[in-house]
């Protein structure tokens, strides 16, 4: 029954065939706020952000910088670019290292290194972050490709993500896996929230493990890292947005293998961190300049958004750079001081944006 | 290797036929002659003698007897609305008819119009009721069938004896119901006559178009001045007439008056309209559909009495068939639309080699530059959509707007301008002959000329129909780009003959070669096709030798020539293919070469798309247009290229943010004119070197006296 029901689903279009994709409407109204916002640095590679209370921190190419006085004064280096960082409440300071180490640097821990949980190594370690009873919580995106390569996790229907929990004295054990790539997690009570990126939704997973249900789901785009707001909430990075033709090329086997084959992935159809560098990238109908103008509406290759979560994970609000803008996948989002700081991956870009901007930015 | 087996597929099959054909107006009819061919063959088969004269013209009898009262409901149906009662005015007329022959000893010669005239008369009834009274069609015609039957009943209660004892001795009365002439039943030949009058009477003639648009929409028919009323009341009352004429072969034929005649006779009738394709929601019916449904309808119940199968059976088929039918019926009007466009896109196979690199580091004329970053704008905001642009020996600027204008800016700012000529649609190329006429190709109209006097003048709309294209390709749907040749002869592009201007990218996913080169001579008036089979033919350039024209097929990537004069005449050559982007407009350059426009450039996933036509066939099914991977016509180029088809330099606009899109340039006095299909705007950009006195008019036909 149920073959006969995909069957003729994907003959007509509907379930798990029909490529629609839910409307950026209600919460996720779109506004200009991210697009807007106070440019602090381009920076060289950024990529993560944390904050202990007392200083913001920048993972930026292989080096961590304590942000202070609008400059970065540079804190570590290691000998891979670090993919992820999270402050330990002892002072110390946890890193992903290339997405195949975690180490941490600095506290009581200092020097503790682990790069296999379940006896699986490491590939693609893209988010921490620590609970209230010292556990380092982290996600694993994918088995098969490296952080940076997120893109062909997602065009090869990657699905082997998982989220590994470290108890403070003990190994690396894994709480969730499976995942159609894991990319963003935050303690929250005894559960973990976990960013499922390709299945478009937030879960939560038992601290010990267990089954996960989902939080939030069917999202206009790939949610990513996750951090507490500073009154109750959270806030989620959705790091690239859905379209229906990247949805159309996901069902599309035969199209999809021979793009993955032979074109170079900077042209792939899929979504990006920035877009509109060169006439080589593809192009949709709406995306054609006219009179001078490309429309914000239109399908977006790539897109910087960012939705503030209430405490029971539905959205609330939302931050955006829209098509004709250029602070596009915003892959880290932290308030730190009264504002919210933000990584705009694809122009590399630290932003900064006051809680009185964004609250006159949603009433105007 | 299965590549090669998908373009030998989509080489060789003609996927686009099938939309092409589905959106004819008379495949509806083509399905029920199929069914007809299919009852008949397999009936043949099944039944001996199926096909034996003496059984073949007493089916002819029949039918012609049944096909008269179904023309009656067809004319009914198309107007918008039933007539049940056909079968009790069928039993009534047959009645009046034996009793003024048998009875009062009428000739026939009065009888027949009598009983016509009856027929008319009990058809009236239902039509001043219907039409003027607007009573409900299906409850009027019901309470009429009642009482019409009744009516019957208690006249043969009382005269059924006498009529069977009179005897008419008639030999016009007998020759009605049994003559033949050549072996054809008499009835049949004023059958055909019938049909073909109603053919003319439905397609050609005033009162039966009136009929189709009352069906199609009374409002509007009323609307528009049509006589609703009167033309619905007259439909009935020629119903009536019909069953009265269906009566009196029927009479003369059998010349009874049993209980059971013209019993379910209106369902056997409506089955045979409906399953002929006239549709029950009015507005929508032939008189070959009608002819077609009778047919199947009687072969179908004489095989099952043949085949001494119960009536009650017979009926049930009856009734199983006209559900079937009027399911059908309903489903398809609803969807015809939808089914026709999903069917009517058909991807090509379209391979394009390897991507040529126009890096900024190739190391070839393609290298990117941002050369035309700093183009001034003329009309900024001002003009919108100036496809072509064009200079005249006085330095003006004309190009076309999306408004329907042609814009003349004046020199030498070019900050003036003027609405130069109002036409009406979007104006694409633009050309000036030796008398200073300026013509343009209309998107959507065809060719047009303007004087000097500024009168707007249609040069040509159409051309000749090719014999082997299912759509009608003789209208222009797309003119886009001209030159003239020294003898005045006009070469104009059309782009594609499957689709509208605005539907270029549906032309774009096809990329099949649906677009041609079509000339047309001002000194005979006459425009006939000299290329077709090209795949968005675009740019059109009278080459140097004033033999061969230069044209550019946007979505073949490539610039090609054809002679229409010379030793080559009649010959297509290739000049440049594998183009990086896609070709636009080609225009002269002061140096001796050409220019020529890209107004886009190609990307690997599009490339790759072209290559695998189902996945386009689905993407148009599936994806809203918006969403489409499109050729990137975001940004252009311009190069120039030589006799050879070598390029010699390339100008970018890189991102396209000052001068987004490039569909033409012209040279003129040392600058480079630029316009966009989609821009609101024309550049305007200095060339280093050229020769500052170059004017296309001049060179093209000498110096202004």
């Amino acid at each position: 029954m149920q073959a006969l029901r995909n069957l003729s689903d994907r003959f007509l279009g509907r379930g798990e065939a029909a490529i629609t994709v839910p409307p950026m409407d209600g919460a996720l109204k779109p506004n200009r706020l991210i697009e807007d916002a106070e440019l602090l640095a381009t920076l060289d590679a950024p990529e993560d952000l944390a904050t202990d209370g007392k200083s913001l921190y920048v993972a930026d190419g292989k080096r961590v910088l304590r942000w202070q006085d609008g400059g970065g004064a540079e804190v570590a280096t290691f000998d891979g670019p670090v993919t992820a960082i999270a402050c330990l409440p002892d002072g110390g300071m946890v890193v992903a290292v290339d997405g195949r180490e975690i180490r941490v640097v600095g506290g009581n821990g200092d020097g503790k290194r682990w790069n296999a949980a379940g006896g699986r190594p490491f590939v693609a370690v893209n988010a921490l972050s620590v609970a209230e009873d010292g556990r380092i919580l982290a996600t694993d995106g994918s088995r098969d490709h490296p952080s940076e390569r997120w893109c062909h996790d997602l065009m090869g229907l990657g699905r082997s993500g998982r989220a590994i929990a470290i108890p403070p004295a003990g190994e690396p054990v894994e709480i969730a896996a499976g995942l159609e790539y894991a990319f963003g997690i935050c303690p929250v009570g005894s559960d973990a929230w976990i960013s499922e990126s390709w299945r478009h939704r937030v879960v939560a997973v038992p601290g010990g493990g267990g089954k996960a249900r989902p939080v939030l789901a069917r999202l206009p785009g790939y949610p990513s890292r996750l951090t507490p707001a500073s009154e109750g909430g959270f806030w989620l990075t959705v790091f690239i947005t859905r379209t229906q033709l990247v949805e159309f090329v996901l069902r599309e086997p035969q199209y999809r293998k021979r793009m993955m084959k032979e074109i170079d992935p900077r042209y792939w159809v899929s979504p990006a961190l920035n877009s509109g560098n060169t006439f080589l990238e593809p192009l949709q109908g709406a995306h054609i300049k006219t009179m001078g103008i490309l429309k914000p509406w239109a399908p977006p290759r790539s897109y910087g958004l960012v939705v503030r979560l209430s405490a029971d994970g539905l959205p609330r609000y939302s931050l955006h750079s829209r098509v004709d803008g250029t602070n596009h996948g915003v892959v880290a989002a932290i308030e730190h001081d009264g504002a919210l700081y933000m990584i705009a991956k694809g122009p590399k870009r630290l932003l900064r944006l006051s809680q009185q901007e964004i609250e006159r930015g949603l009433r105007a | 290797m299965s590549d090669t087996i998908t373009r030998l597929r989509y080489k060789y099959w003609p996927d686009h036929l099938l939309g092409e054909i589905l959106s004819k107006r008379w495949t509806e009819t083509g399905v029920p002659v199929i069914v007809l061919l299919v009852v008949g063959f397999v009936l043949s088969q099944l039944l001996d003698g199926f096909f034996a004269p003496a059984i073949l013209a007493d089916t002819a009898r029949q039918a012609s007897e049944i096909g008269f009262i179904v023309f009656g409901m067809a004319l009914v149906m198309i107007v918008g609305g039933i007539d049940l009662s056909v079968g009790s005015m069928f039993a009534l007329t047959n009645f009046f008819a034996l009793y003024l022959m048998h009875v009062l000893a009428w000739p026939v010669f009065a009888a027949v119009p009598a009983t016509l005239l009856f027929g008319a008369a009990l058809g009236a009834v239902n039509g001043i009721l219907i039409g003027y009274f607007r009573l409900r069609a299906f409850i009027t015609t019901l309470i009429t069938l009642i009482i019409y039957r009744a009516a019957y009943d208690l006249l043969i209660f009382d005269y059924s004896t006498q009529i069977a004892a009179g005897f008419p001795d008639s030999a016009v009365w007998d020759f009605l119901g049994l003559g033949e002439v050549f072996g054809i039943p008499i009835i049949a030949i004023v059958y055909v006559a019938l049909a073909i009058f109603g053919h003319i009477f439905l397609t050609r003639l005033r009162p039966g178009w009136h009929i189709t648009a009352i069906g199609g929409s009374r409002r509007s028919a009323y609307n528009s001045g049509i006589a609703v009323r009167r033309t619905i009341a007259m439909c009935y009352v020629a119903s009536g007439v019909l069953s009265a004429l269906g009566g009196v072969f029927f009479a003369s034929r059998l010349a009874t008056v049993g209980g059971d005649i013209g019993v379910g006779l209106e369902v056997l009738v409506l089955t045979a309209a409906v399953l002929g394709g006239i549709s029950l929601g009015g507005g929508n019916g032939s008189v070959t559909k009608a002819v077609v449904g009778t047919l199947i309808v009687l072969l179908i119940t004489n095989s099952l009495v043949s085949l001494s199968v119960p009536g009650g059976v017979n009926r049930m088929v009856l009734a199983g068939i006209l559900i079937l039918a009027a399911v059908i019926d309903i489903r398809w009007l609803k969807n015809r639309h939808r089914i026709i466009s999903k069917v009517y896109v058909a991807p090509s196979y379209h391979d394009m080699p390897e991507l040529p690199s126009t890096a900024p580091d190739s190391g070839t004329a393609w290298a990117q530059n941002d050369k035309l970053r700093n183009v001034d704008a003329i009309g900024l905001g001002e003009i919108e959509a100036p496809e072509d642009v064009l200079l005249d020996r006085h330095d003006n600027l004309f190009a076309g707007s999306r408004h329907g204008d042609i814009i003349r800016f004046f020199p030498p700012d070019y900050k003036r301008w003027e609405v130069y000529a109002h036409i009406g649609g979007q104006p694409l190329g633009m050309a000036f002959d030796r008398n200073d006429n300026l013509y343009v190709c209309i998107g959507g109209m065809g060719l047009y000329r303007i004087t000097p006097e500024r009168k707007v003048e249609k040069a040509t709309d159409e051309t000749n129909r090719s014999w082997a294209s299912v759509t009608d390709d003789s209208r222009l749907r797309l003119a886009d780009d001209l030159d003239i040749a020294d003898d005045g002869r006009i070469f104009f592009s059309e782009a594609t003959v499957r689709y509208e201007m605005h539907e270029w990218p549906v032309d774009g996913l096809e990329a099949r070669g649906n677009g041609r080169i079509i000339c047309y001579d001002p000194n005979t008036n006459t425009t006939h096709t000299a290329v077709r089979g090209l795949k968005f033919p675009n740019g059109i350039c009278i080459a140097k030798d004033g033999q061969s024209i230069l044209f550019a097929e946007t979505f073949g990537c490539s610039v090609k020539r054809y002679w229409f004069d010379g030793p080559n005449k009649g010959k297509v050559e290739i000049v440049m293919e594998n183009l990086p982007g896609y070709p636009d407009n080609i225009n002269l350059s002061s140096d001796g070469h050409y220019w020529l426009a890209m107004v886009g450039m190609r990307c690997p996933a599009l490339d790759l798309a072209w290559r695998m036509p189902g996945f386009r066939k689905r993407m148009a099914k599936r994806v809203p247009v918006d969403e489409w991977l499109f050729p990137n016509i975001n940004t252009g180029c311009v190069i120039k290229f030589n006799e050879q088809g070598e390029v010699l330099e390339s100008l970018w606009d890189l991102g396209g943010v000052n001068h987004p899109m490039i569909t033409s340039m012209r040279e003129h006095k040392g600058y480079l004119y630029l316009g966009g299909i989609l821009n609101n705007r024309i550049g305007r950009y200095k060339l280093e070197g050229a020769d500052p006195n170059f004017v296309q008019y001049d060179l093209r036909w000498g110096k202004a006296k």
